[in-house]
């Protein structure tokens, strides 16, 4: 940081002293002047800077701007000030020699003074903030891009359905075959992009599909319920919705049961709607450490839903003493404008 | 070597099973689905070694690893996992044997092979770390002639210290353990609170604290007809709780 004030202060004293056009053979003397008196300035501000740390911080942006740029300038006066003082002790020790080199107007000096530092401080502050907010937007943009990866792809999900494969690969390889294609057309749809839409019949393919992997893991202890026939199979809905939605239901409704349980799909039109609820069972204490994954995944449907429908669906979240709802609700509609 | 399986996947206990049966010396007593068979069995067949799932309905696996140390020959277990970032960082810090699905062959063996007893204070140490909803048993493990048996800590209705034992009165009766009120106390609250020096009573059973004719208080419960004494210390806290819920 240090060398970077440093390298920045010369590089204004080199455009300055150029600007002002020495005379040949003064310009390394004119140079080392400003340079001198710009490092005071620089290194001053740097400090001034780092001790208002604690008054800068958790204000808005407009604000820190401002009491940053009054700080800037204010250190730039105070220095202006202290050099033209000196100087003026300077000259009368020497008795006049060398007072070249120091101001001999005092108000104008300093004025001139605040008013350069108020553009170049305006100036790096614009930079700082823009840097910053590149920055942080790269960092963001990864952490979104994992956290979709994991949305899609449940760990959890892919490391059983391969000891699945692993144990039924000896025991019933048809099985195994079928768990594999399975996967893949899990994965192939996963995979595609955010914004794709399906006809509502692939999706409750897929649905099944992934139902089908978790019944051979979980045996007897899943049951699902499909109470959908009244739906228009060729309505349009984003992929991977219906599906994240059982699968949450199966892993914090079922699995945690000992005797496992019904997830019920119920879909229905109100209206011009289209109305998807998911149903599971809740245990007693599955509440406490489920937070986080099942969060992300209904934050993840939901996403897909503002993306596709633009505030026309919504999803609805509800949880009485033994049960917990996720109620879809889209526009039905055939062809997308 | 005699092994225990305990997972509540069937594949997953067919495959480990096939693996074991493939190793030499190595004898599988047993398969458990859930971890209060698992308790059951380790009792019937003494097995050197359970190969145990962690993420079981019920009863997850380290708590019930924890409960099967306090057997006279606890059995050294190795936890299996497909996914399960947390436990597997505090695997890694604790030194406590573990197996990734699907598992492989070799390091089935070299497990098997190395198989260490896990100490009870590996395991309390493993449980209270960072996996917080883990720390907290969902049962309490008493021993009744010889036999360990598992109390779901739901059906408590309070804890009662004498000098040395603990008595712990449930739906089913009561039992003698070995732990402190103190300890206990610190796990569950805040669904047990304090009313006496030598008590620690459910709130969820509490039905309410009455007073006799000397001015003497007494908590009462729903379903248990003892009438324990509320000390003088206690009492405020305990109707503040009482009115809270």
């Amino acid at each position: 940081m240090t060398i970077t004030i440093v390298l920045l202060v010369e590089l204004i004293a080199f455009v300055l002293t150029l600007a002002r056009q020495p005379a040949v053979g003064f310009f390394w003397v004119d140079l080392a002047q400003s340079s001198l008196f710009l490092l005071w300035i620089g290194l001053g501000s740097a400090w001034v800077m780092c001790m208002a740390r604690p008054l800068l911080a958790r204000r808005g942006t407009v604000q820190v701007t401002l009491i940053s740029l009054a700080l800037l300038m204010l250190t730039t006066a105070a220095v202006s000030e202290a050099a033209w003082w000196a100087g003026q002790y300077y000259s009368d020790r020497s008795g006049g020699a060398g007072g070249g080199i120091f101001p001999s107007s005092h108000l104008p000096f300093v004025l001139r003074n605040v008013a350069i530092s108020a553009v170049v401080s305006a100036l790096i502050l614009r930079y700082f903030y823009v840097s910053h907010q590149w920055k942080r937007n790269v960092q963001m943009e990864a952490v979104s891009r994992i956290q979709a990866l994991q949305a899609r792809i449940r760990p959890h999900f892919l490391f059983n359905s391969m000891n699945t494969i692993a144990a039924l690969t000896r025991s019933d390889p048809d099985a195994a075959e079928q768990v594999v294609e399975d996967l893949a057309d899990l994965f192939r749809a996963s995979l595609a992009e955010n914004k794709q839409l399906v006809h509502l019949r692939e999706e409750f393919e897929m649905a099944r599909l992934y139902e089908r992997i978790e019944r051979l893991r979980l045996g007897e202890r899943l049951e699902v319920d499909w109470q959908v026939e009244t739906l228009p199979h060729r309505a349009l809905i984003p992929g991977l919705t219906v599906q994240p939605l059982l699968e949450n239901a199966i892993y914090h409704g079922i699995e945690p049961l000992p005797d496992g349980g019904t997830v019920t799909i119920n879909g229905r039109m109100e209206g011009k709607e289209i109305v998807i609820e998911v149903v599971n069972p809740v245990t007693r204490d599955s509440g406490a450490r489920r937070h986080d994954g099942n969060k992300m995944a209904l934050a993840n449907v939901r996403q897909r839903l503002e993306l596709a429908f633009h505030g026309k669906a919504a999803l609805e979240i509800n949880q009485d003493a033994d049960q917990f709802f996720v109620r879809m609700r889209l526009p039905a509609s055939e062809q997308m404008k | 070597m005699k092994v225990l399986i305990v997972d509540d996947e069937m594949p997953a206990r067919q495959r480990l099973h096939r693996l074991v049966d493939e190793l030499d010396d190595c004898e599988i007593v047993g398969e458990a689905a859930n971890g209060n068979q698992a308790i059951e069995l380790a009792q019937k067949h003494v097995p050197d070694v359970l190969l145990m799932d962690i993420r079981m309905p019920g009863i997850s696996g380290i708590e019930t690893a924890r409960h099967l140390a306090t057997l006279d020959r606890p059995p050294a277990v190795i936890f299996t996992t497909a996914y399960d970032e947390y436990a597997i960082a505090a695997f890694d810090t604790q030194a406590v044997g573990y197996l990734l699905k699907p598992v492989r062959r070799e390091r089935l063996a070299r497990a098997l092979r190395h198989a260490s007893r896990l100490t009870r204070s590996q395991l309390s140490a493993l449980a209270t770390d960072d996996t917080k909803a883990e720390a907290r048993r969902t049962h309490l493990c008493a021993r009744v002639r010889g036999h360990l048996e598992l109390i779901p800590i739901e059906t408590i209705y309070y804890f009662q210290a004498d000098q040395k034992y603990t008595t712990v009165a449930h739906m089913e009766g009561e039992v003698l353990i070995d732990e402190s009120l103190k300890n206990l106390e610190y796990e569950f609250s805040p669904d047990f609170v304090r009313i006496h020096r030598s008590a620690l009573v459910s709130v969820a059973h509490l039905r309410a604290v009455e007073r006799d004719a000397d001015g003497k208080q007494f908590a009462v419960f729903r379903d248990c007809d003892a009438r324990l004494v509320v000390s003088r210390r206690h009492a405020p806290a305990l109707k503040r709780r009482l009115r809270g819920s």
